[in-house]
């Protein structure tokens, strides 16, 4: 039976006594126990002596001693006559004659042990009750449970060690304070205080908490995920309704200084290839919000630092322009690094860092009230330590006073400073959001007089009521912000709209139950004004806001009304639950909505997922957050966050980056997550990779990839003249096979500089290859050149190219408007060559969506299908897909012989372990042992050519995979080689081009699969 | 009538069968024979005896969850569990036990019942009560000093050991739980 079973039954019968035999020795008894009784006096001990007997049936050390001492007694207790011998070496020899002198004693010695173990077994309660559970009901009385005293005296003593038993069961109570003086809220404030010093704590950090998993990232506590079931609510709420995310952990990085000499310095780090510049037009003057990856200083396309998105500040007629770039936290701190050397910022500024970034709202009210209660409470405390006040962190709570936050440049005197959790920003995502904004957000009443001459409330905002131009920018604003109830989605209005707004307090105008906002069909007004919205885009000044003024933030953050105020202004209305007209005190806050764009690429789906953005000052994140629930939105965590970019089929930072270093880092760690989770399963009930042919199920080597494609290409000679010579030195050789196609070269002119960089490393890998002779492992490949061994292909026009040559002609019109609309060239020979030369180690973002069943997963192999595979397809439409044969496990043979080793060694070092005692050393060696252990079913380092290990040709990853509800089949992104990509269209059929097979990695099953390109 | 379930352990839902427990004692003339007290061989011989009886069915009827719980071959005692719809059969057959076997050696010897109860716990109260009149008889039929001290000696233990049972066992309770 099973073991717990057992163990079970042997707790109950722990206090039964076992069976008594004598012991195992055949044939008569020995003539004469030369010790055979003990004296008479010594009864007492002979019984507990036999009651361990008992206990430790057959034992040797026992047996001989109580064989001499029983048999006697046994003799004479069952005949007279016959074995008189037994006894005759006894102690007492003297009693020879009198032979029932010992045969009593021994026959009482037998009774009396036997009457002590079952006095034993009887005394003992054998049932797992409690010892009052046991009494018949007519004896029990209510209070038993707790006082020892109203059971019978005869049970005061179990239940005493019963109830101690208990307590030391009950979880220890770490908490010295009792639950209510934990909750008080001065404690409780503290309490909070000190969990968020090591993770910084978003505003809606406890709403959050109770409501969603949350995880501990990037030096945030983040939510992961709702833990109601809401996969597909969300996706609802993002498709047809809105979705609300906190984004305030993205980070703020603000640019202060002359436009020209940050216009400058930034062109270095990102690249025109990839899109915007920060210099473009549109987004200098403040009025769109743009996004583009940056590299390191004159590094492109190498050394990719990270996707950003930034905002100018509106001009305002000086030369001195503000800048935020806003981004990842996890790539903040190389982005930041990148930053301060270019723009030679090393001096922290000490000026704006003594602001006390825990700004304390109620301080001044807590110390009255501590001053008050003081007297009362404190006095019975230990120390007065009420002069400490607990302050509320807002904002980072992380933060170190004596570190700087931000850096000045003495040579062009250019701030950087470092804005992150000083701003606020919400994420409104799906068609409605602007009816939620719009229902939550009242733009700020104007107001000329102060509300109260003592405090600072409002008093930046009474001032600018008094300059009737900037009240005529603040009417513009609202109209506009009026204007988006006409709209039907947020996506009509143009990528990266920002509004500038100054709106009054949400919390005053709470609906009194939470409604969906929905929009109202009666305020489809002025229809020519939306349209104008919608073609030109917000006018230049509306996009200015206050926000961008860091005392207007910090005078909105510290005079904030709190919800009790606020409450308690509520409970003294006249009419319960009329609307609450605060007047002059309403604070008035700036806010900064940005419209952001949904799907942009592809044909499918255009718009989706677009929304808005919004940016506070600090402290106002749950005074925003609850009316924007109060109007239906759903709430999404991280998880949303990656789906929505999965739907969106845009790269999710930092997932799907992995030439930069927050990627590469993300990458590893999810290596060792996943390692970690395959190597807790028995190895019998895991998937053998090597078995089914999975080089790297945990990560993807893009390196290796890159590399063995390069290597496939130079030895197939393909896309090379003939003229051309093999040799390692392809740069130069690149270059000159470049120089009589002019045209050509001027296409990829603005790689040039960097095709002799990528060149010279390539050809230093290959050098380093050829050292190890191919037996270099990917691994050591990885740590030591993955930043330099492969690019991700991010040039626009080069993207554009390959998604037009992706397509299928079978729509041949479609093809062809496609190409002349993109001013495509075919595909050539000519064409191709170039690419292949200045980027031999590129990978590329695709998209594919599955053509049949099939549900690809993360890691997924993206493969060249062959033309037996297309000849199969086309003549049975239900063919799924060819099946990959299983592989042997070479290792498995090697993992054996191991184990076994290590079972030898083990055996010795056990009785090493017995004769020292030292167990430390002997763990620490078992570790290195183990590190350097083969994993049943995973391939050990070196890794062979992953491109030719399987039956169908390796062209790259999937990083993220999973069925799109969106889409309704399996869709996946990923990345695939360059070159193998090219190699492939080339050879592929015109009706059959962009076909891959895709493989998951714990599967035999290849799937057909339609590669694109989106741009 | 049938027992209640086929197999030897029920489901834990339902309550456990009926049973009864026959304490009884081992008489031989053979002091060797204490040498064939032992599981096995009881249980061996108790089911010849048995089948000898009743024949198959009868076998078959109490051999339904039949075991010995107890022994102790120095004072013969023997603790016998069998279903109780069947018990009768099990106690007229004891009886006509005639001899044990084990290993080989043989000695005659036959049972005596001395109680049938419904717990193991009944029979154990019941058995130290058994063991304290013998005990006390022996002390009464004494004829010699030295043998009536001896004998006092042992039921003095034995009732001293109740009288200090509740600190003393339970203190070994404990030690075995922290095992």
């Amino acid at each position: 039976m099973s073991g717990a079973r057992e163990k079970k039954r042997a707790k109950k019968m722990r206090n039964q006594p076992a069976s008594v035999t004598l012991p195992a020795e055949p044939g008569p008894f020995p003539a004469g126990g030369s010790r055979a009784c003990p004296p008479p006096g010594d009864v007492r001990s002979e019984g507990l002596l036999q009651y361990q007997q008992q206990k430790f049936l057959h034992q040797s050390p026992g047996t001989s001693y109580r064989k001499d001492q029983y048999f006697p007694k046994g003799q004479n207790r069952g005949g007279r006559g016959r074995g008189r011998g037994g006894w005759q070496g006894g102690c007492q020899s003297a009693s020879e004659e009198m032979p029932k002198y010992i045969t009593a004693s021994t026959f009482a010695q037998a009774r009396a042990a036997e009457i002590n173990a079952m006095l034993k077994a009887v005394a003992q309660k054998s049932s797992n009750s409690l010892v009052f559970q046991t009494l018949p009901r007519h004896m029990r009385r209510r209070a038993m449970s707790h006082s020892i005293k109203r059971l019978p005296r005869r049970l005061h003593e179990i239940a005493r060690k019963e109830a101690e038993k208990a307590v030391h069961q009950k979880k220890e109570q770490s908490k010295t304070k009792c639950r209510k003086a934990r909750r008080r809220h001065i404690n409780l404030v503290a309490e909070f205080n000190r969990r968020q010093r090591k993770n910084i704590w978003l505003e809606t950090h406890i709403w959050h908490a109770k409501r969603f998993h949350m995880i501990k990232k990037w030096g945030y506590c983040l939510a992961d995920r709702p833990t109601e079931k809401s996969y597909r609510a969300c996706y609802r709420a993002m498709t047809k309704h809105c979705l609300l995310q906190d984004l305030s952990y993205y980070c703020c990085l603000e640019l202060n200084g002359e436009e020209n000499e940050l216009l400058k310095q930034l062109a270095r780090i990102c690249s025109p290839d990839t899109g915007l510049m920060f210099g473009a037009e549109f987004c200098l003057s403040g009025r769109f919000e743009g996004s583009l990856n940056l590299y390191r200083a004159d590094h492109y396309p190498e050394d990719m630092l990270g996707p950003v998105t930034f905002i100018w500040k509106p001009k305002d007629g000086s030369e001195n322009r503000q800048l935020w770039i806003w981004m990842h936290p996890a790539l903040k701190q190389d982005i930041l690094n990148e930053l301060k050397e270019i723009f030679q910022c090393s001096e922290p500024e000490e000026i704006c860092i003594p602001e006390p970034f825990t700004t304390l709202i109620q301080e001044e009210k807590q110390t009255d009230v501590a001053v008050s209660l003081g007297k009362k409470r404190k006095k019975e405390d230990k120390d007065g330590e009420k002069a400490v006040p607990v302050k509320k962190i807002i904002g980072d709570g992380t933060r170190d006073p004596l570190q700087p936050y931000s850096w000045t440049s003495p040579a062009t005197g250019i701030v950087i400073s470092d804005q992150s959790m000083e701003i606020l920003r919400y994420r409104l995502i799906g068609p409605l959001s602007h009816s939620v904004l719009t229902e939550t957000l009242k733009a700020a009443a104007l107001q000329t007089e102060m509300a109260d001459s003592e405090t600072e409330l409002n008093n930046w905002w009474v001032e600018n009521c008094k300059d009737s131009e900037k009240v005529s920018l603040h009417q513009q604003q609202t109209a506009i912000f009026e204007l988006l109830e006409g709209i039907s989605s947020p996506a009509e209005v143009p990528a990266g709209t920002i509004l500038g707004l100054t709106v009054g307090d949400p919390r005053v105008n709470l609906p009194k139950k939470k409604t969906k906002a929905m929009p109202d069909p009666e305020k489809y007004r002025d229809y020519d004004k939306v349209r104008q919205l919608f073609l030109e885009g917000v006018p230049v000044g509306c996009a200015h806001s206050f926000i961008w003024d860091h005392d207007i933030c910090k005078n909105v953050t510290e005079n904030k009304i709190s919800e009790q105020d606020l409450n308690h202004m509520r409970g003294q209305l006249l009419v319960p639950g009329s609307q609450l007209d605060l007047g002059p005190c309403e604070s008035k806050i700036p806010v900064l909505l940005v419209q952001q764009p949904g799907k942009m690429a592809g044909e499918d789906r255009p718009g989706w997922g677009s929304g808005w953005d919004i940016c506070l000052p600090k402290g106002w994140g749950m005074a925003f957050w609850i009316p924007f629930i109060y109007r239906g939105v759903r709430v999404g965590g991280l998880q949303e966050s990656l789906k929505h970019s999965e739907y969106k089929r845009t790269p999710h930072t930092p997932n799907d980056y992995p030439d930069c270093p927050a990627g590469i880092q993300f990458a590893k760690e999810l290596e060792n997550s996943l390692l970690e989770k395959f190597k807790r399963r028995p190895p019998a009930k895991r998937a053998n990779y090597v078995k089914l042919g999975t080089l790297s199920p945990f990560l993807c080597p893009w390196g290796q990839l890159t590399k063995n494609w390069e290597e496939r290409l130079k030895a197939s000679g393909e896309f090379v003249c003939p003229s051309f010579p093999h040799t390692e030195s392809c740069a130069t050789k690149g270059q000159s096979l470049c120089d009589p196609k002019p045209e050509v070269v001027k296409e990829a002119s603005p790689e040039t500089g960097e095709v002799e960089q990528t060149m010279e490393i390539s050809s230093e890998g290959a050098l380093m290859t050829e050292d190890v002779a191919g037996t270099q492992g990917f691994g050591e490949g990885d740590e030591t050149m993955t930043r330099s061994i492969f690019i991700v292909l991010r040039s626009e026009k080069l993207l554009m190219q390959l998604s037009a040559w992706c397509y299928p002609t079978s729509g041949k019109d479609r093809r062809d408007r496609l190409v002349s609309r993109l001013g495509q060239k075919e595909m050539t020979e000519h064409a191709l060559l170039p690419i292949l030369m200045s980027y031999p180690r590129a990978i590329v973002w695709v998209n594919l969506s599955l053509l049949r069943k099939g549900n690809p997963e993360l890691h997924a192999m993206i493969c060249i299908p062959t033309e037996e595979d297309f000849l199969h397809l086309s003549k049975d439409q239900l063919f799924c897909g060819p099946q990959e044969p299983k592989h042997c496990d070479i290792f498995k043979h090697k993992i054996q012989k191991l184990k076994r080793k290590k079972k030898k060694k083990e055996e010795e070092e056990e009785d090493v372990k017995a004769l020292e005692s030292d167990p430390p050393g002997i763990s620490d060696k078992e570790i290195t042992e183990e590190h350097k252990d083969l994993i049943l079913g995973l391939w050990s380092d070196p890794l062979p050519d992953v491109t030719s290990h399987c039956s169908r040709t390796l062209l790259g990853y999937v990083t993220r995979g999973d069925f799109s509800l969106a889409a309704g089949c399996g869709e996946a992104l990923g990345f695939v080689s360059l070159t193998g990509l090219l190699h492939m269209l080339h050879r592929q059929p015109t009706d059959k081009k962009g076909l891959v097979l895709l493989r998951t990695p714990a599967s035999l099953q290849y799937r057909f699969a339609r590669l694109n390109i989106e741009v | 009538m049938a027992a209640a379930g086929p197999g030897p352990r029920p489901c834990p839902s339902r309550p456990p069968p009926p049973r009864r427990y026959v304490l009884c004692e081992v008489v031989s003339e053979d002091p060797r024979c204490r040498q064939c007290i032992e599981d096995r061989a009881v249980g061996l011989a108790v089911r010849e005896a048995i089948a000898r009886a009743h024949g198959d069915y009868g076998l078959a009827c109490c051999c339904v969850s039949f075991t010995v719980k107890y022994l102790n071959a120095y004072t013969g005692t023997v603790l016998l569990r069998c279903r109780k719809d069947f018990y009768r059969l099990l106690c007229s057959a004891l009886p006509l036990v005639r001899q044990l076997e084990s290993r080989n050696q043989r000695y005659p010897c036959y049972f005596n019942t001395l109680h049938v109860g419904g717990t193991i716990r009944t029979c154990q109260k019941f058995l130290i009560q058994y063991n304290r009149r013998q005990l006390l008889m022996l002390l009464q039929n004494c004829t010699n000093e030295e043998e009536r001290r001896s004998i006092r000696q042992s039921v003095l233990s034995c009732s001293l050991t109740e009288e200090q049972s509740q600190s003393g066992d339970e203190e070994d309770d404990d030690d075995t739980e922290t095992d």
